[in-house]
């Protein structure tokens, strides 16, 4: 292990392991339940987001396959842990490796035809999630279509009643998949999969073993989203085949990791951040009455409309996400986030914490993605003007960069 | 035997059904270059729209499409024209309207709810009636589905094969930039073709509502047919997508008598990946182009 990683993994264990006891606080500092679902959940779709992104923001091939392999992490659980009443703890290493299995099987096929780079891949990703799905509908010892009920599963006692129980099981493996995502990242296999993204052929012809890298990169992915969706069976409590293998998990990935930018491990977790808290306020918001009372718009229709906005915005005008705007403009977005938060404390005081949150990040939002290429201009605009207090140390930012 | 008779019947006549379903986005796709998932959205909102000047009008079902199809066509055509203005690529294409799809199936949902809307029978006296030959039962809403489509094959054949437009499609499918060097006014051929490509969607939709019940999550369900036609038919090819509709059509007729309605969706998959590894150009093209 070079001297990286070690950094990286103490960082990350000491980060896992004081969260680790943030449900034994909840006593003394008496803050809701609530919110370790809440934390459960957060973490839940860290793990997703970064599974899909190891794979899809790194190589540049985009799956849609995430729903099938988080399907299969909820099935395993379903079936073993309910119906062979298998201990939970048992099936959630089980359920990642069927995901990879499955992911490397699609990848042996896919991966060999050249016809199959950029889009058909994505829509062969797409049609497989309508394959296991339909399997798992005609065969009843999976499914057989009824629904499986998760009332009976034996869980881990050891690790605390039922909400802290969810949040460290969903900390472990959102930790595990963020900390892997960083190592592919920074190791040969992330620089592999760069080049990948950014001309295949030439990365082949420099001897990138391109087959191979997309083989580890897909199967690792598929191999945490299999694990989180296992985790997630229990929260679900009931699971269908029409809710577990629908378009929403590949969707919300999608849009978390293009929104947090998709070239960085900790994209996904800022994309992840905003989108599920946001939608978290508005399916909680009371439906907003118009003209009157005249009209009822309910928050919840609205929700898939703004996802699905948002997607559009920033694939047409913000290619490159917001993380790397974030760590160029620390301070703006630091300050936009406790603006928003005062903003939201004046107006509406009796605001949740969630609720505040969600005030301070829209405004770092809105700051940081217009905010760039504004800025840019007028520094660019500054040091060519020479004007005095022109900042000396960055001649010519922007345009160039 | 009648039972599969029936099926490879039922299969037939759905197939050009699904054909009209892909026709929009095979042709934007392989002509136009641009992976249009906002197609299964014309489609759904087509059929409610039918719906709802069928059940709180009194239309009859077929005449519908006369308002339908021309407000989907100038949808189809504006998005296309919107496509043009912010010069997309192939994959952001699938990106946008991915999130398109999902924004006009929430507008559905929140007018018509995620329940079943079905055309009453009073409303809608085909649903039930059916051309009988011998044993075999033709339902109207099917077989009107089915000469529509080969008709809109032919005409489109005709128009790509034999006009001057048809002429200007081709060359901007082989190569864009020779076709615009030589004087093809892209963005005009793009938004009549989206045009038309929208009309004959919105036609689909119009006889799905005359022949099912309609639900905002269709939308998405129709993509594990839709993209087996695509593919299997040859980008851009009309008369591939005819074909491979009704071979799709078939084969999943069949699964759904032998086996079980649940085993239709693993028929298409495997035809699909079939294709895809032996003849990824299609079934039914000649070269790899268009």
């Amino acid at each position: 292990m070079n001297r990286p990683t070690v950094v990286r993994l103490t960082g990350f264990s000491v980060l896992a392991l004081a969260l680790w006891f943030l449900p034994a606080l909840q006593g003394p500092l008496g803050f809701p339940i609530f919110y370790l679902l809440f934390g459960y959940s957060l973490l839940f779709w860290f793990a997703q987001a970064s599974s899909w992104n190891m794979f899809t923001g790194f190589s540049g091939y985009f799956s849609f396959g995430q729903g099938a392999f988080y399907g299969v992490g909820v099935y395993t659980t379903g079936v073993l842990a309910s119906k062979q009443g298998w201990p939970l703890i048992a099936a959630i290493p089980v359920a990642g490796v069927l995901a990879a299995v499955l992911g490397l099987s699609l990848g042996f096929v896919v991966f060999r035809l050249r016809r199959l780079q950029g889009e058909i891949f994505a829509l062969v990703t797409l049609a497989v999630a309508f394959v296991v799905a339909a399997i798992a509908r005609v065969s009843s010892t999976i499914d057989g279509g009824s629904g499986i009920a998760l009332n009976n599963v034996q869980l881990p006692e050891f690790l605390g009643a039922y909400p802290s129980m969810m949040f460290r099981l969903g900390l472990i493996i959102a930790t595990v998949t963020i900390f892997a995502a960083a190592t592919i990242q920074h190791s040969r296999l992330g620089w592999g999969l760069f080049s990948i993204n950014d001309d295949e052929a030439v990365a082949e012809s420099l001897g990138v073993p391109t087959f191979r890298h997309k083989m580890m990169a897909f199967g690792l992915s598929a191999f945490f989203a299999g694990l989180s969706g296992a985790v997630h069976a229990i929260q679900i409590s009931y699971i269908t085949i029409e809710d577990v293998f629908s378009i929403r998990i590949p969707l919300f990935v999608i849009v978390m990791s293009v929104l947090g930018g998709m070239r960085h491990w900790m994209g996904p977790i800022v994309g992840a951040t905003i989108i599920h808290t946001l939608t978290d306020r508005l399916n909680r918001a009371s439906d907003l009455e118009l003209f009157g009372g005249n009209v009822t718009v309910s928050l919840d229709h609205l929700n898939d409309i703004i996802i699905g906005l948002l997607l559009i915005l920033m694939v047409l005008a913000v290619k490159d996400g917001l993380w790397p705007r974030l760590v160029r403009r620390k301070w703006v977005g630091a300050g936009a986030f406790i603006v928003g938060i005062l903003v939201a404390r004046l107006w509406a005081p009796e605001m949740s914490l969630i609720g505040q949150f969600v005030a301070g990040e829209l405004g770092a939002v809105v700051i940081l993605l217009p905010s760039s290429e504004v800025i840019d201009r007028w520094r660019n605009w500054r040091s060519t003007t020479g004007s005095p207090d022109a900042p000396s140390d960055r001649p010519g930012v922007g345009a160039s960069r | 035997m009648t039972l599969y008779g029936q099926a490879i019947i039922s299969g037939v006549l759905a197939g050009g059904l699904y054909a009209m379903m892909s026709l929009g986005v095979s042709l934007s796709w392989g002509v136009l270059k641009i992976i249009n998932l906002a197609y299964f959205s014309f489609i759904l909102l087509a059929g409610y729209g039918s719906y709802e000047l069928a059940t709180s009008h009194g239309w009859d079902p077929f005449v519908t499409v006369l308002a339908v199809v021309p407000v989907v066509v100038i949808v189809g055509a504006l998005l296309q024209l919107f496509f043009e203005k912010v010069k997309i690529g192939e994959f952001e294409s699938l990106l946008v309207t991915f999130g398109l799809l999902i924004m006009l199936e929430s507008v559905a949902r929140s007018i018509w709810s995620a329940d079943f809307r079905r055309i009453p029978s009073t409303a809608n006296p085909y649903a039930s009636s059916s051309l009988k030959i011998g044993d075999f039962a033709f339902p109207t809403p099917q077989l009107s589905a089915f000469l529509t489509a080969i008709v809109i094959g032919l005409l489109m054949k005709y128009l790509l094969d034999r006009t001057y437009f048809g002429k200007a499609v081709r060359a901007l499918a082989q190569d864009r930039d020779m076709a615009r060097a030589f004087g093809v006014d892209h963005r005009r051929v793009a938004v009549i073709l989206s045009g038309l490509a929208a009309a004959t969607a919105a036609i689909a939709g119009v006889f799905i509502a005359m022949s099912q019940a309609l639900f905002p999550g269709l939308a998405v369900e129709w993509f594990g047919i839709v993209f087996p036609v695509v593919i299997l038919g040859g980008l851009g090819s009309t008369l591939g997508a005819l074909g491979a509709g009704v071979v799709i059509g078939v084969a999943a007729a069949i699964a759904s008598v032998a086996w079980g309605p649940s085993y239709a969706p693993l028929a298409t998959f495997v035809i699909l990946i079939a294709t895809l590894l032996f003849r990824p150009e299609g079934l039914f093209t000649r070269k790899a182009s268009v």
